[in-house]
């Protein structure tokens, strides 16, 4: 017993070294945020700072249009994650619990997307906004997001809806219940912890997403915020306070998004890994 | 009749909204992309066609593209094992009742939540000569061989930037291994414990064996993580010094939009898709239909 124990302090003190050694990069992103602008030259990479100070968010917001490029990345990671969440429920439901045409064929096509490398369809989507119109507008952004982030929330949100015992769904068929009403009124109800992976994920993935921005978006007004950084690299270069401050910015919105969804995250995972 | 048909098929009706998407963004790209790997073309003008010139090129004559294909290499492995393993062991340890577990969990998943972007500007303060973390850090204990130029030598460039994203993705790892880990049967490890068998024993023989669809699932996206990597490398390196750390996506951008070659960066993107499409067809062959996120 007293062996056991030993060994469960050991690893106490191993994963808690670990961990502070881990976090290095995140709080040396915090540290540096605060660092005020008269310190010219941070030691450590920054760790080390000489006071706290507000003046880098200060002239982040004074100098810079960071509230909009807030607004652009909201603008178009909110619409993205409900319409993965409403397109792919719908289809996972289908998948799960409706016998209909080809069914088996459409998932495969569909598990087939989630292997796709994003960087891959980069030029022909660039073309294909241009056609449309739609680079420089959310939209541009929105769509591609929706229809690359739909596949893994099928994965997980089929396993999910597979899960759901049949009696209630035959109870509310006699009853008089359509395919939607089960869906809608008794299905996604009860399935909270599937759909707020499916949204932890969407949103992380809308949010820092970077390359189809890059390409998307070149007029300054529509940027979102992951492409911030470059924008200002020549004017920030020198200064690592201002610059660390945006990117502190970036990250906490996922961070709190995490934060709120975590808890659903493993029982989520889990659900699916049951029933694959 | 057909009224009939369709209520049967309703079905289809659910799935419309993402089959369109489907078509548009996914399907359609997939064929231009094929099409257009056969034209010489900068995206204004008239493309020429050229027929398997581009493909010639690539293989035979095309130093950057052999560089980002043996980095892709390096890249698979060097995170893959790494991140299970270390993934697997803080998996272990957060599942046996240490206090703050969860907390801990929270702590080693975060960088995954993190933009890359972040990451690649941060971590270029980690490795900088003057004022670097590393190479502070090194000065002041005496510790010399912190103090390296690790981004901006060829030979380790890359192993620096395969670093950060071991870092990145660990937590990832250790959470699937977590979720697989709390769906074992109880039944059968107790089993073993009442049979005799060590910590050791029950690791080996039995839950890293039951453990096979998280280590597969890991495997895959490991695979496809590494041809997705665009971001970091961008920020940190942007494929430099000199094409050291270039990855397919990092050249495909490159020859699309900077040297403004649409054509030859289709065909580059034809080769990533199609070493893609090889890994998950051998993900459905060997994992079937129960293709799962978390065990």
């Amino acid at each position: 017993m007293t062996r056991r124990r030993a060994g469960k302090t050991l690893a106490f003190v191993f994963v808690s070294i670990l961990a502070l050694i881990w976090l290095v990069p995140i709080i040396m992103m915090l540290v540096v945020s605060f660092m005020p602008p008269e310190q010219r030259a941070p030691r450590f990479g920054g760790l080390l700072i000489s006071g706290v100070s507000l003046r880098n968010y200060e002239t982040i917001f004074a100098d810079t249009e960071v509230i909009r490029h807030f607004i652009n990345s909201a603008a178009v990671t909110i619409p993205s994650v409900a319409l993965v969440v409403i397109i792919s429920s719908l289809a996972a439901f289908a998948l799960a619990r409706l016998k209909f045409l080809a069914r088996d064929i459409w998932f495969y096509l569909l598990i087939m997307t989630l292997m796709l490398p994003i960087p891959t369809l980069v030029v022909p989507i660039f073309q294909i906004n241009k056609a449309l119109g739609l680079n420089d507008n959310y939209l541009g952004l929105i769509l591609p997001y929706t229809a690359l982030g739909v596949p893994f929330a099928i994965v997980i949100l089929r396993s999910f809806f597979a899960g759901f015992p049949i009696e209630i769904e035959e109870a509310a068929r006699l009853d008089g219940c359509t395919r939607f009403g089960i869906y809608w009124r008794i299905m996604m109800p009860v399935s909270w912890p599937a759909v707020a992976v499916v949204i932890i994920w969407q949103f992380m993935t809308s949010w820092n997403e970077f390359i189809l921005a890059l390409v998307t978006m070149n007029s300054v007004d529509v940027k979102p915020l992951t492409l911030v950084p470059l924008v200002y690299s020549g004017q920030f270069l020198m200064r690592p306070g201002p610059m660390f401050a945006i990117l502190t910015l970036i990250t906490l919105p996922v961070i709190v998004v995490y934060y709120l969804m975590q808890r659903f995250m493993v029982s989520g995972l889990t659900a699916g890994a049951v029933r694959g | 009749m057909s009224r009939n048909w369709l209520i049967d098929n309703q079905g289809l009706f659910f799935m419309a909204p993402a089959m369109i998407l489907f078509a548009v963004f996914v399907l359609y790209p997939i064929l231009y992309i094929f099409g257009a790997s056969l034209y010489d073309w900068d995206g204004i003008n008239q493309a020429i066609y050229v027929g398997a010139q581009n493909y010639i090129e690539m293989f035979t004559n095309d130093r950057s593209f052999a560089i980002s294909i043996r980095n892709s290499l390096y890249w698979t492995v060097l995170t893959i094992f790494p991140q299970m393993i270390l993934g697997f062991t803080l998996a272990s340890i957060l599942t046996s009742g240490i206090p703050f577990q969860n907390v801990f969990r929270i702590i080693f998943f975060m960088p995954a939540i993190v933009s890359p972007v972040v990451l690649g500007i941060v971590w270029q303060r980690i490795y900088a000569p003057f004022g670097g973390l590393l190479a502070d850090l090194g000065r002041e204990i005496g510790a010399h061989f912190l103090i390296q130029p690790y981004i901006a030598d060829p030979k380790i460039a890359i192993f620096s930037t395969i670093f950060v994203n071991v870092w990145q993705w660990t937590g990832f790892s250790m959470l699937m291994y977590v979720a697989g880990l709390q769906g074992l049967s109880q039944e059968v490890l107790s089993a073993a414990q009442v049979d005799g068998a060590g910590t050791r024993q029950r690791i080996q023989y039995i839950i890293l064996p039951m453990l096979r669809h998280v280590h597969l699932t890991l495997i895959l996206l490991g695979v496809i993580g590494t041809l997705q990597t665009f971001a970091l490398v961008y920020m940190l390196t942007k494929g430099g010094p000199n094409h050291a750390t270039e990855m397919l996506p990092t050249y495909i951008f490159q020859k699309a939009f900077t040297l403004q070659s649409m054509g030859y960066a289709s065909a580059v993107a034809v080769v990533l898709l199609l070493i893609a499409l090889s890994a998950s067809i051998f993900q459905v062959r060997v994992l079937g239909s129960r293709f799962t996120i978390g065990g």
